[in-house]
């Protein structure tokens, strides 16, 4: 905050330099109690041996500025998230969501273990007798969860600036979409496409929380069960209840296109309003509905802006 | 039989009155008699006739398919669902769909496929020592070979998470979004397999009295049973590959169809026509309105059903004879 006010113009490259190197000068004094799901954590300068057990950690150590040595892969891939690019070159993956590979995260040796708040007591007594873990105190789905989870993990690491600078840049970047929209806010649903029908995504969620701060009124249809991430997949007789001004529709392959090709062969989801008024987003599922952090939360922002523009 | 077809018609009457979505009967039965509006229409029209008529379809081969196997392995536990017949064609289009495979015509065929070589893993056990005269091992080697090949199937699903959901639905079958193309593309092999039913229907019959008795009047046993081998996998291959694999409607049909009609495979194949339809149809009814607004997977339903006949035919004192 501080570095911002003196040196308003300074590059965001030159900041993160600086940054560096400033808490570069701090590590030894700051050492920090974290309050976490399973307790307090006490952590000493900056762990250097990361291993991150969600992808929402993972964004956030890269965010600021450490590359994890080992993480978990995403949803339904065999390797990290592909929206993180090159940025995750070279990280060992060391189990899924579901399932971590425990020889794999003590082969790494590592000094710090951000996991996600579904890691079970069992788990965590194991991890925690390798290196600090933090486990952030979310229950349930929130969308605003991930900026807490973030601010904790960069705390974890001893890096908060390049996150909180994010942060507040993913805020002011909704803010300014949010004052694009119309008067009245559009109502938009998110869904994944299913060979038998879609699944209505929460309201409650990362991306849904991510398209309400972009201004959209989000709706599920009134399908999707209190602290359930999504529907079942629906009944075609129900597509109606997906039938906002706008509809994102995710998959898990890279290949959103084809999915919804294979999407408008079923005559139930062609005549939908929606879709003859072209407002079908179709989305990386990776990133839609399994990601969260600072990254995420800025590539979802480029392809609301993309939908927008349209 | 006149029974058997009033009840088919009050089930496809079902089929199009009741689903998972806001049109509900009356809004459907308007629909029927000329009016109705334009959301009703299509839901009847676009979304329930074809599935009714594809889920007749499925009903039909996989009920005279049930009747074919038992007659052929001397069996009334033999059911293409339990014997891995369902699993070896879910497993082929599994394959085919992971090396890049997307067409209806080729899916039919690749099903078949994967079902003629079930079916011959069944027969061939069936002619081992021991297994033949106990019919409940015959069931277990098929368990054994169904979870082999689900597994597989599984695997294969582990392995290419890409085509994940595509092949998932290939687990448990399910006739929600057909369309009446999937019915055409089962037609070919309902008429060949039709065909070769009436082909090998006396020479079964004659074979349920003893191998020799058979040869005795002529039949090649060897023939009839190839022959039937072929139908079945011709009836289950293209059922599965329009609804994926769907169990226990093989087993449940022949058994209520000699409850009906007695041990005479060529009466029972006749009322297997109605039957299968009327269960199919009958458990998709209540995937629809089990869990509204989704839909359960038919082939959870069938199991539900079809499972305590299982259970009643082993524990019946003496197995029918087939």
């Amino acid at each position: 905050m501080q570095l911002r006010s003196l040196r308003p113009g300074i590059s965001r490259f030159g900041a993160a330099l600086m940054l560096f190197a400033l808490s570069g000068v701090l590590t030894t004094a700051q050492a920090r109690t974290l309050d976490t799901a399973y307790g307090e954590v006490e952590i000493d300068g900056q762990p250097t041996r990361v291993v991150t057990l969600y992808e929402g950690a993972l964004d956030t150590a890269l965010t600021a500025g450490v590359t994890p040595l080992g993480a978990v892969a995403t949803r339904g891939g065999e390797g990290v998230a592909a929206y993180l690019g090159d940025a995750a070159a070279g990280i060992d993956i060391v189990g899924t969501a579901r399932e971590t590979n425990m020889e794999a995260v003590v082969a790494l040796r590592p000094d710090l273990i951000l996991a996600s708040s579904r890691l079970s007591q069992a788990q965590y007594e194991l991890l925690s007798r390798l290196a600090p873990t933090i486990v952030p105190t979310t229950e349930g789905f929130e969308p605003d969860a991930w900026r807490d989870e973030a601010r904790l993990f960069a705390s974890a690491l001893g890096r908060e600036a390049p996150v909180d600078k994010a942060l507040e840049e993913i805020d002011n970047r909704s803010h300014s979409l949010a004052a694009r929209q119309p008067r009245t806010a559009p109502e938009v649903t998110l869904a994944r496409w299913m060979p038998n029908g879609p699944m209505v995504m929460s309201t409650r969620l990362f991306a849904t929380g991510m398209l309400a701060a972009a201004g959209f009124t989000v709706e599920d249809g009134g399908v999707v069960n209190e602290g359930r991430p999504h529907s079942d997949p629906l009944s075609l007789e129900n597509l109606a209840r997906i039938d906002s001004d706008w509809l994102f529709l995710a998959t898990l392959n890279d290949e959103g296109d084809a999915a919804l090709d294979a999407a408008r062969q079923s005559p139930a989801f062609a005549r939908l309003d929606v879709v003859q008024r072209d407002r079908v987003v179709p989305v990386d599922g990776q990133l839609w509905t399994s990601a969260s952090g600072p990254i995420a939360a800025s590539r979802v922002l480029d392809d609301i802006e993309a939908a927008m523009a349209q | 039989m006149l029974g058997l077809l009033l009840c088919l018609a009050l089930m496809t009457l079902a089929s199009l009155l009741f689903g998972a979505g806001d049109v509900g009967p009356a809004a459907a039965w308007s629909v029927l008699t000329g009016t109705g509006g334009e959301e009703a229409r299509f839901v009847v029209e676009s979304l329930r006739a074809p599935r009714t008529a594809v889920g007749i379809g499925v009903g039909m081969a996989l009920g005279v398919a049930g009747a074919l196997i038992q007659a052929a392995a001397r069996n009334p536990l033999a059911e293409p669902g339990l014997l891995g017949v369902s699993a070896g064609s879910a497993l082929a289009v599994a394959i085919a769909l992971v090396l890049g495979a997307s067409a209806a015509t080729l899916r039919v065929s690749v099903a078949q496929l994967g079902a003629l070589a079930g079916c011959l893993f069944v027969l061939a056990v069936a002619r081992l020592n021991g297994v033949g005269g106990d019919p409940v091992r015959l069931v277990l080697a098929g368990a054994v070979l169904s979870g082999l090949l689900g597994a597989l199937t599984s695997l294969i699903l582990l392995v290419d998470q890409r085509s994940a959901d595509e092949i998932r639905f290939w687990i448990v079958g399910s006739l929600a979004g057909r369309r009446l193309d999937d019915l055409q593309s089962m037609l070919p092999s309902l008429a060949a397999a039709g065909a070769l039913t009436l082909a090998v229907a006396r020479p079964l019959a004659a074979l349920a009295l003893g191998e020799r008795v058979a040869v005795g009047l002529g039949h090649r046993p060897r023939l009839v049973r190839l022959l039937t081998v072929v139908a079945v996998a011709l009836l289950v291959g293209a059922a599965t590959a329009v609804a994926g694999p769907i169990a226990f409607v093989g087993l449940v049909v022949p058994f209520a169809a000699r409850a009906l009609a007695g041990p005479d495979i060529r009466r029972s194949l006749w009322l297997a026509l109605p039957l299968g339809p009327i269960l199919v149809l009958g458990a998709d009814v209540l995937s629809r309105l089990l869990v509204a607004p989704s839909e359960m997977p038919l082939g959870v339903i069938t199991a539900l059903v079809g499972a305590p006949v299982l259970i009643a035919v082993v524990r019946a004192h003496r197995l029918p004879a087939v």
